[in-house]
């Protein structure tokens, strides 16, 4: 059960604060990693509410982030403004997340994972295939939001807007899962027979927390889509959920917080390797399993561990 | 008209005869330990390059024989170090470990190999083509329908017909019981584990002439073997087979008919499969 605990406020405002200054004192390079870290957060913290919390292991949350970011571009193609562009996306994504919520939170462990790998895919094909989503191309000119107090297009004033959406993303899933709702969703995850045997609605309780999941899944697309200021599909093949799935495991599963540590970790490391190597997955690969094979606690979750232990 | 249809049908029975070399493996050490490889697109890769480098120094029958066995050890010793703990473990350690091989894997093969896609010709007894009416067909591809065929047979024989095949349908069924009877379930798990393995790698090596061994195919022929696995449910040599013919017709002919949109049909038939019988077309009832 999720707990908001002291620790965690307080790691979490200061992985907050750090990614802040470093967006304002680093160059115009520090500010698009800040963006980086800030979107890869939010998806890993909506991968977090459904893998973390409801066992759903979801390979599709990719493909539903780019529903989010494709809801946003086309509509902001047609004419709508951003802020509704950005909510159109997120209640696509949320849409989306429900219809597949409701036909696979029946089925269970293994057979629930291939099942989004089966959905995203298809999203993924149809995208990749369509002419009215720019096909293999994508589409460019998508454009950012008008900000108070700076302009869209400096990137300072962007990257801070992407840690505030972080921050309020990360206040709503802590308040939707200590919520009734949110207690009920992890009752049925932690044991479906007695939260079945005291009432809850197992099946529609999954598919709700899965549908909530995707439409914080989609404020990450927003996010990316007016960050890039281009969509392509490539975000939205079933790897592209791996890679997210790797972050929430080395952050740090089940605790929020260890999906924003995870995500700087995975953007701070991919930009130092890259400069020495070009095999940096090697590593990845490397610590991934050793972190699976230590227990899977990840980076957060073992400092955690290890700080309740000396607490007590 | 009557050519299209015989070259169809031929395209689709040798992309089956690969899919079923790739998911055999898949499949039983599903059913046998529960266990999704995600790395088993790894192993054919790396047949794929192992065949490639192999048949350079000493012929492509060579090849053919040396790759499945180099994959065979490789899966051994995975198996021995790693897999068969993660095996024990639940679905989200299995996906994690096995998706942190395959990038462990591709890395390693861009290292050896480089990035450019390399190309095997086939050997010049197989190199020709076949007259058939309206049309010629090339040997090779003729050549590994025999061989998923003869394969596919062996396979199905062994799994019925012999004592080990009888301690692998009972481990299947029911590992405790199997244990219990007798049947070294650990040492089956490893032979098998090994044999899917190689049969991976055996695919690689017949692949390669077909389509060029590029660092992609680790993953990209995962989700169509994963499919194959579902389609013809866990553990069975029959559903196997099965499987490769459903998703190689519908990969082939929506090719065919359907060019932008064929890329979805086989999703759809995963989903569907999943929903409307996620134990399999061919598992036998209340064995589960």
């Amino acid at each position: 059960m999720f707990q908001l605990s002291g620790l965690r406020q307080y790691v979490m405002a200061s992985m907050l604060g750090l990614l802040g200054l470093f967006a304002h004192y680093g160059g115009f390079y520090a500010r698009e990693i800040v963006a980086e870290i800030a979107i890869l957060a939010i998806l890993v913290i909506a991968l977090d509410l459904a893998a973390g919390f409801g066992g759903m292991v979801s390979l599709a949350h990719g493909a539903i982030m780019g529903v989010g970011a494709y809801g946003y571009a086309l509509a902001c193609q047609q004419g709508i403004a951003p802020w509704p562009a950005a909510a159109l996306g997120i209640a696509a994504a949320g849409l989306t997340g429900g219809l597949i919520g409701a036909v696979a939170a029946r089925a269970q462990g293994i057979f629930f994972i291939m099942a989004t790998l089966a959905f995203g895919q298809m999203i993924w094909a149809v995208t990749h295939s369509s002419r009215w989503t720019g096909g293999d191309n994508g589409l460019s000119g998508v454009p950012r939001p008008a900000l108070p107090f700076t302009d869209p297009g400096d990137s300072q004033g962007f990257a801070i807007y992407a840690l505030i959406v972080l921050a309020v993303v990360f206040v709503i899933a802590a308040t939707l899962l200590r919520s009734p709702f949110g207690r009920a969703y992890q009752a049925a995850h932690e044991n479906p027979l007695r939260a079945a045997a005291i009432g809850l609605p197992v099946l529609r309780l999954r598919a709700m927390g899965f549908a909530a999941s995707s439409a914080l899944a989609g404020v990450a697309g927003v996010l990316m889509a007016q960050h890039m200021q281009f969509v392509s599909p490539t975000m939205m093949v079933w790897t592209a959920s791996g890679e997210a799935l790797v972050v929430l495991i080395l952050g740090g599963i089940g605790t929020l917080v260890g999906a924003v540590v995870g995500a700087a970790g995975f953007v701070l490391l991919k930009y130092w390797a890259s400069g020495w190597t070009d095999h940096w997955h090697l590593l990845i690969g490397a610590v991934l399993i050793a972190v699976v094979m230590a227990g899977g606690r990840g980076i957060y979750g073992q400092a955690e561990h290890w700080w309740r232990r000396a607490d007590r | 008209m009557l050519t299209f249809w015989i070259l169809q049908a031929l395209n689709t029975l040798q992309y089956a005869a690969l899919l079923f070399l790739i998911s055999a493996g898949l499949s039983v050490s599903f059913g046998l330990m529960g266990f999704v490889n995600l790395a088993h697109g790894a192993l054919y890769m790396l047949g794929a390059y192992i065949g490639i480098s192999v048949a350079a120094q000493a012929g492509f029958s060579a090849a053919l024989i040396a790759a499945p066995m180099a994959v065979g050890l490789i899966g051994a010793a995975l198996y021995l170090v790693l897999l068969g703990r993660v095996a024990r473990l639940g679905p989200m350690p299995q996906v994690l470990v096995s998706f942190g091989l395959v990038f462990i894997a591709t890395e390693i093969t861009r290292m050896i190999w480089g990035d450019v896609p390399l190309v095997l010709d086939p050997p010049a007894l197989l190199a020709g083509r076949i007259p058939l009416p309206g049309a010629a067909y090339p040997v090779y591809r003729l050549f590994i329908i025999v061989l998923g065929a003869a394969v596919a047979l062996a396979l199905w024989l062994g799994v019925t017909r012999t004592t080990l095949g009888a301690g692998l349908r009972a481990s299947v069924e029911n590992r405790a019981m199997a244990r219990a009877i007798g049947i070294d379930t650990d040492r089956l798990f490893l032979l098998v584990f090994a044999l899917g393995a190689a049969l991976a790698g055996l695919g690689g090596v017949v692949a390669a002439p077909v389509t060029a061994a590029n660092t992609g195919m680790a993953v990209s022929i995962l989700v169509p073997a994963l499919i194959v696995t579902v389609i013809g449910g866990m553990g069975s040599i029959a559903g196997a087979a099965l499987g490769a013919v459903i998703v190689a017709v519908i990969e082939v002919l929506g090719a065919a008919f359907l060019p932008r949109f064929g890329g979805v049909l086989i999703y759809a038939a995963l989903a569907a499969a999943l929903i409307w019988r996620p134990e399999g077309l061919l598992h036998p009832r209340g064995a589960r």
